[in-house]
């Protein structure tokens, strides 16, 4: 019984590679995430910042302008108000967020409406030297601020509507998320309202701060919420999917060296199992050969024995000899039967017209490998407009295949220097089209050149003496012929080497056919 | 050739499937003076065969069911002393060496030429003539050891080892002639004429017994 994760394995054996890919899209996904939480909490901090400034700074103008008041004041001793002299009324026409500015001489009150509340505070100020607030109503946005004064205090009615410098603004008031308010106590006035469902955001930012004026003690608050939909989640899928598409790549490159490297072992083993084969045929043949040949040696050899002696034993000398003949007769029919087992089909009814010179590429690409293994880059030369020839495809390419091995077989031989390697498709006369292979090896030598051709010849240890005798039994059955060309007169070393010579059957024309 | 004399001549068992190789064969051996017994399948051979006979045995490898090579090692299991010579179609190196390793007296690659095959044969059954002359007169030795009393072994232990009459007394603690007296009856019961014969015979009993 296998573990379950063994299982699991067997069954999804991309499964660990998959978890990776899964780790590493949610990693990526997180530090996204957490990084586009960062800027936004940067940029609300910013934003914050800068608002409480600028808010300070306004608010920070009403002390400013009080105080001047105050100083002016023996010249702006008037009873009237509304005198066109007085500076007063020119305030609220310079700064718009004051909207009156009242004054209270020595003998004089403040409006009866206001009385209380502005006396108190002129009270307070006049206690701490600072200007102090009064009738402060925050939703509407609305406050006195006032300082007292001698001979006259004065109270600005203060509209804080007004005081946010749009120009200035940081943020889109109307479209932004952050909502900024100033509070005292439980009421707040609404500067920038931001979105609508504060707080329900997986984040929630949030700034307080007094306005910088002793005078006027409000708090800002900043408060910004961050939605789901603010989550970089365009990012997130980008990211996923390059990682999710670098996945399928690995596996698909993956995939293939696995093929490939089964491909290969699949031709090794074939190899191995064609040259186990090939013993077991040859013991076979060697066995079933073995037993007539055993008894027909004997039986001669029993029988000269009996001729010899004296007197001759003819009878049974007779015996022998006729048991001799049937043997023999044996042995040919064991032969006669390996034949039929192996025959070839007829190449000949098999041939077709084929491009010679496809074959050629063909072959070169099978061998690039081993060309590239032996440093060889082969030159191919073909005459131009070479008719087809006819043959039989595979064939064919098995000659071809032979001739290059043999070759490059025998370039290991020389310095890589000298690993010349030339293809040459000529047309011979009308009927014939020639592929000659010739390399710039060591050569055949005299003596070997005649056995060639013959089965079980070689020049290489571990040869089995049977490739050149296949491309030759090949191409006679296509109606081709395969020769070696005979050596260069005088043998020169630059003419060294051994060029074979493939003769095949052109053809005819398109247009007979 | 008279039939008491055919009957003493060495036999060889010849085992091999294929009838023309066994009669072929059969008929060049028996043209030497041998005579020869032909088995078409080895299980009939090892029920059946002689195991006394003087002669050798001529197996071919390759047989069905059974090799030759497990049947030589079968018989050697089972103490038949015969001379085994192997026959193959297609020897290896390996297949030779095994057989030797085994105890192949010959290994011989059909066809086999006759001066080859008749040579190794005479070889074999001489070697096998030697072998059971040899086995015998071990035999006989150890049948005659077993009859000497005690002390006659005690005294042939003594001679073999060199000593005199005298000193044989002297360790013994017996007058030298009454050594005299077994030395005789030792000689008479192991049938031994001189002191070399019977130190060459008996050497290998006297110090496996003691």
């Amino acid at each position: 019984m296998l573990p379950a994760w063994r299982l699991l394995l067997r069954h999804m054996p991309h499964l660990p590679s998959l978890l990776l890919w899964a780790l590493v899209a949610c990693a990526g996904s997180g530090w996204l995430v957490v990084n586009r939480l960062q800027q936004l909490h940067a940029a609300f901090e910013t934003d914050a910042r800068i608002v409480h400034r600028l808010l300070s700074q306004r608010v920070v103008q009403h002390d400013a302008i009080m105080a001047t008041l105050a100083l002016l004041q023996p010249a702006a001793e008037v009873d009237d108000l509304h005198n066109a002299a007085s500076p007063l009324p020119r305030l609220t026409s310079v700064y718009p967020q004051i909207l009156t500015v009242l004054q209270r001489t020595a003998h004089g009150d403040w409006p009866a409406t206001l009385q209380a509340e502005l006396a108190a505070a002129e009270a307070a100020s006049r206690r701490t030297g600072y200007a102090a607030m009064a009738g402060l109503n925050l939703p509407a946005g609305r406050y006195y601020l006032v300082l007292a004064g001698t001979p006259a205090s004065y109270a600005l009615h203060i509209d804080l509507r007004a005081t946010i410098p749009a120009d200035e603004w940081p943020m889109d008031r109307a479209t932004s998320p952050v909502r900024v308010t100033l509070e005292r106590g439980a009421a707040a006035f609404v500067v920038q309202p931001g979105q609508a469902d504060q707080g329900s955001g997986i984040r929630t930012y949030d700034f307080h701060k007094l306005l910088a004026a002793p005078s006027q003690p409000l708090d800002v608050v900043a408060r910004r919420s961050v939605g789901l939909r603010e989550l970089p989640w365009w990012r997130m899928l980008g990211w996923c999917l390059l990682t999710a598409a670098l996945w399928a790549a690995g596996r698909a490159l993956w995939r293939q060296r696995v093929a490939r490297q089964r491909a290969e072992e699949l031709l090794r083993l074939g190899q191995v199992a064609r040259l186990n084969t090939l013993g077991e045929l040859a013991a076979g043949m060697a066995h079933e050969l073995n037993q007539p040949l055993t008894a027909l040696l004997s039986s001669t050899q029993a029988a000269q024995r009996l001729l010899a002696d004296d007197p001759p034993e003819l009878a049974t000398a007779q015996t022998a000899m006729a048991r001799a003949v049937e043997q023999a007769r044996r042995a040919s029919t064991v032969v006669g039967r390996l034949r039929r087992l192996v025959e070839r089909p007829d190449l000949a009814g098999q041939s077709q017209p084929l491009a010679l010179a496809t074959a050629v590429q063909d072959v070169l690409h099978l061998l690039e490998p081993e060309l590239a293994r032996h440093g060889v880059v082969p030159e191919v030369a073909a005459e131009p407009d070479l008719p087809n020839v006819l043959a039989e495809p595979v064939a064919l390419q098995q000659i071809i295949h032979n001739l290059l091995m043999n070759a490059l077989q025998a370039l290991e031989q020389v310095p890589l220097a000298e690993r010349q390697l030339h293809l040459a498709m000529v047309r011979v006369d009308a009927g014939r089209v020639a592929l000659s292979v010739r390399d710039h090896g060591l050569g055949i030598p005299p003596e070997a050149r005649q056995h060639l051709f013959e089965p079980f010849y070689t020049t290489r240890t571990g040869g089995l003496g049977l490739g050149l005798t296949l491309c030759e039994s090949l191409a006679q059955a296509m109606g081709a012929q395969l020769t070696l060309a005979p050596e260069a007169t005088p043998p020169s070393a630059a003419h060294r080497g051994a060029e074979f010579v493939l003769t095949l059957c052109a053809a005819p024309p398109a247009h007979d056919r | 050739m008279t039939d008491n004399a055919r009957s003493l001549s060495p036999l060889i068992h010849l085992v091999d499937d294929d009838a023309a190789v066994r009669d072929s064969l059969g008929l060049l051996i028996s043209t030497v003076g041998l005579r020869v017994q032909t088995w078409a399948d080895p299980q009939s051979f090892m029920a059946g065969f002689d195991r006394a006979s003087i002669g050798a045995i001529v197996l071919d490898v390759r047989m069905p069911g059974i090799s030759g090579l497990t049947v030589l090692e079968q018989l050697l299991a089972q103490g038949v002393d015969q001379p085994m010579i192997l026959l193959t179609g297609h020897g290896t190196v390996e297949m030779c060496r095994r057989a030797f390793k085994a105890g192949a007296a010959e290994f011989l690659e059909k066809p086999v030429d006759d001066e080859v095959l008749i040579e190794a044969l005479q070889n074999a059954v001489r070697q096998h003539v030697r072998s059971r002359e040899r086995h015998q007169a071990d035999q006989q030795a150890r049948e005659r050891f077993v009859q000497l009393s005690a002390r006659e072994r005690e005294v042939l232990g003594l001679i073999v080892e060199g000593l005199t009459n005298k000193e044989i007394g002297r360790a013994l603690e017996l007058s030298p002639r009454t050594v005299e007296t077994h030395r005789a009856n030792l000689f008479a019961k192991l049938g031994a004429e001189s002191l070399a014969q019977l130190i060459r015979r008996y050497a290998a009993l006297v110090d496996a017994a003691s």
